[in-house]
């Protein structure tokens, strides 16, 4: 019977919430702005295409051409019949026609495509000065795109080594053997097996994680603060309270209230799969070559980092969630509430930001530390466990911990609750808060 | 006789150092109409959110059926409308009589049924897909009356009923409310409108700040109050009255409505005599009746005085 009861709750709570306009449009809104940032470096970067540089070689040992050959090997993606990095032409010129050569250039330098036939995406200034302190001077359309940017500085200086190497009598074949660079690959290892996850994704999914709950915590749980504070100015609970017991009441709402967070998420979370698996197509649809979508780090989630992530997500949302609602059952207006919930919101933030600096190192001792309080594990714990290995002993710990802590919450939410929904007039001070808890 | 429907026994409840209900004790037999009557701030609502379990008592203890158990455990045998109206805005109506069917434990599906036929019988039905938000405040009002009866409880609670209702929805009410004591189930309501109550209710209880004033059956109530009444009604020349009616050595007190009145005779003082003293000055009368008290004057004459104290009070 009892629970007859809560679970109308749960779904008034949820039929009338996922009904709404806002519903309808925020759950549509994200995917499209998802889409959107998953386009974004497809559509705005130029690294995928070929960049023309032209090279004014100022230089009494004309180093620009042995320069322009170092970069003209530089491609685009590993395959063998990958597109060019750089296509490179070389302006000698004497050092007093260096400022007109150079501003000739600049001056057909940075258009949009297409918009000039000879067109520069830069121009790259060689003097002797500039040689023998390394500082060079690019000119370029797209000198903010870091990635690029440092991709070119990353060739520049293994030239410029290649040539001060061969400069001072070294074979060209040994300098070239010797400069090579080292490239780290990094890939995640999960109970001793190969997760398939390069560092990179692993991160992102732990970001991604932390920022969900961030999300869900702060939107639902304000959310369900609000729709207390509304049933009690619409008196409606009154009318509640004779039927149903306090109880009853905040854990529907709570439940109800997470329940359509739940739904959103699994739109959201599933329209995401789906823009990954199709990705390919999606990117051709926009032009965009396979190698781009390659370098694009979309993250794939084991089926453990699943249930840990939806485990904690869940008792983390109710945890909030519960507390949210005794803010509101304490207040009589939206504003009123803000001076309360910052308390809940700062553990919220704390727990979120923390999540930063495990991502950056999971095995540190904070992260150990913060995954046992249950006011930041459920940021903490997902993190970690996708990011490394931890102890099963310590899951059980922080999830053990994280249950007595939902329901000491629980409890003391509901003791607020009780008196609370039926109060009216001035808003309760700390000390009397104390009183209806005891009560 | 049948245990009480409902057993107050001496409760007090404070609210940070106010007095608000005081060493009450009521009882409510099943079957009939109660009022609950008594000035504003008298703690009418207090006692019947008491009823309600919505308030514990500091002292003292109320059944419900003859059990301690509280009304929510019971709330399927009670049917409750607040006087603070609420219902969710946003939600639509049917789907709202719905939700409140299952707060009280009844089926899904009964729930439907049984919110259709009551949309009917409001005369409401057209509107069951609406959202409440655009409903006239009477048609809410009957909704929210819906929602207290839709499970057909054997209790019904009813916190000032016809307040805010136009003659029209006021008397769909009425009638709503007096059917249900004629199936043989027990109607508390409160009230302070005094001719509402008189004519409805077959037992009766007057509170004022807190207390008892008067309980009983309204036959009981009555002739407990004794004394001579009478009922007067004028068409002209009423000043001509005026010192007649102020002849303390005839009439006791005077509840004077302008063009009628209602007084109580000095115990001894014959009718006739008074008659004969109106026509003898040419008063013109349209009504001149022996009267039994009516429950206005008996609760002007209990709680007069305590009524302008609360007033005075609460505008303080």
């Amino acid at each position: 019977m009892s629970m007859q009861k809560i679970f109308s709750v749960v779904r008034r709570e949820f039929v009338e919430r996922v009904r709404t306009k806002a519903f309808l449009i925020s759950t549509l809104l994200l995917p499209v702005f998802m889409v959107g940032v998953f386009l974004l470096p497809i559509l705005m970067t130029g690294t995928s295409r070929t960049s023309r540089v032209a090279i004014v070689d100022a230089s009494s040992a004309a180093v620009g051409p042995q320069i322009a050959a170092a970069m003209q090997t530089e491609k685009i993606g590993t395959r063998p019949d990958a597109e060019a990095r750089y296509s490179v032409q070389v302006f000698p010129a004497a050092e007093d026609q260096l400022t007109a050569v150079r501003d000739g250039l600049v001056a057909k330098t940075g258009f949009g495509r297409g918009a000039g036939t000879d067109q520069w995406s830069g121009v790259l200034v060689l003097t002797d000065a500039t040689l023998a302190s390394g500082k060079l001077a690019y000119y370029g359309g797209n000198v903010g795109g870091l990635e690029s940017m440092g991709k070119l500085q990353r060739t520049l200086s293994q030239a410029l080594a290649a040539w001060r190497l061969g400069k001072s009598g070294i074979d060209q074949k040994l300098v070239k053997e010797a400069t090579a660079p080292a490239d780290l690959q990094t890939i995640k290892v999960e109970d001793g097996k190969l997760a398939g996850q390069s560092g990179e994704q692993s991160f992102i999914l732990a970001y991604a994680m932390g920022f969900i709950l961030y999300l869900a915590v702060l939107i639902y749980g304000q959310q369900t603060m609000t729709s207390v504070v509304e049933e009690k100015n619409s008196r409606i609970m009154e009318v509640l309270a004779s039927s149903l017991t306090p109880f009853q009441m905040l854990l529907g709402k709570v439940l109800g209230v997470g329940s359509a967070g739940l739904a959103q998420m699994a739109i959201w979370g599933g329209s995401a799969a789906l823009l990954s698996s199709q990705s390919g197509a999606i990117g051709a649809l926009f032009g965009a070559n396979a190698a781009t979508l390659q370098s694009l780090p979309i993250p794939s989630m084991s089926a453990g980092v699943l249930v840990v992530f939806l485990l904690y997500f869940a008792l983390g949302f109710l945890l909030y969630g519960a507390l949210y609602a005794a803010i509101g059952a304490m207040c009589n207006s939206i504003q009123e509430t803000q001076q309360y919930a910052l308390f809940v919101t700062m553990f919220v933030l704390v727990g979120f930001f923390a999540m930063f600096s495990v991502i950056r190192d999971p095995n540190s001792t904070m992260g150990m530390v913060m995954s046992l309080i249950p006011f930041f594990a459920p940021f903490v714990m997902p993190v970690r466990w996708s990011m490394t290995t931890v102890p099963p002993l310590e899951l059980a710990m922080s999830l053990g911990l994280m249950i007595i802590g939902l329901l000491l919450c629980t409890w003391l939410a509901g003791r607020i609750y009780r008196t609370g929904i039926l109060m009216y007039g001035k808003k309760p001070s700390w000390r009397e808060v104390w009183r209806w808890i005891r009560a | 006789m049948a245990s009480p429907s409902v057993r107050i026994s001496a409760v007090t409840k404070r609210f940070s150092g106010h007095l608000a209900v005081n060493q009450l004790s009521l009882d409510v037999y099943p079957g009939g109409i109660f009022g609950l009557l008594g000035p504003n701030g008298a703690g009418k609502s207090t006692t019947i959110r008491l009823i309600m379990g919505i308030l514990e008592p500091d002292e003292g203890s109320i059944s419900l059926f003859g059990l301690l158990d509280g009304s929510r455990s019971l709330s399927a045998r009670i049917g409750y409308l607040p006087e603070e109206r609420g219902l969710y805005k946003k939600m639509q109506v049917l789907d709202h009589l719905i939700f409140l069917g299952e707060t009280k434990g009844i089926s899904r599906r009964d729930a439907r049924v049984r919110a259709q036929a009551w949309l009917e019988r409001l005369g409401i039905a057209d509107w069951a897909q609406k959202k409440v938000e655009d409903l006239s405040k009477g048609m809410q009002q009957k909704v929210q009356f819906a929602g207290a009866l839709l499970h057909e409880p054997e209790l019904v609670i009813l916190d000032e009923p016809f307040s805010g209702l136009d003659p029209v929805n006021a008397q769909v009410m009425k009638d709503i409310v007096v059917g249900i004591a004629a199936e043989g189930r027990t109607v508390l309501f409160s009230t302070h409108v005094m001719e509402q109550a008189e004519r409805m209710c077959d037992h009766i209880a007057i509170i004022a700040r807190g207390a008892t004033v008067v309980n009983g059956a309204v036959a009981q109530v009555k002739a407990d109050f004794g004394g001579r009444h009478i009922a007067l009604a004028f068409t002209h020349d009423k000043e001509r009255a005026e010192t007649i009616l102020a002849d303390r050595t005839l009439v006791a007190s005077i509840d004077d409505y302008g063009a009628s009145a209602e007084l109580q005779l000095v115990d001894g003082a014959d009718p006739q005599a008074l008659l004969a003293a109106l026509v003898r000055e040419r008063v013109g009368l349209r009504r001149f009746e022996l009267v039994e008290p009516s429950l206005q004057s008996i609760f002007i004459a209990k709680v007069g005085a305590d009524a302008a104290v609360a007033h005075a009070e609460m505008s303080a």
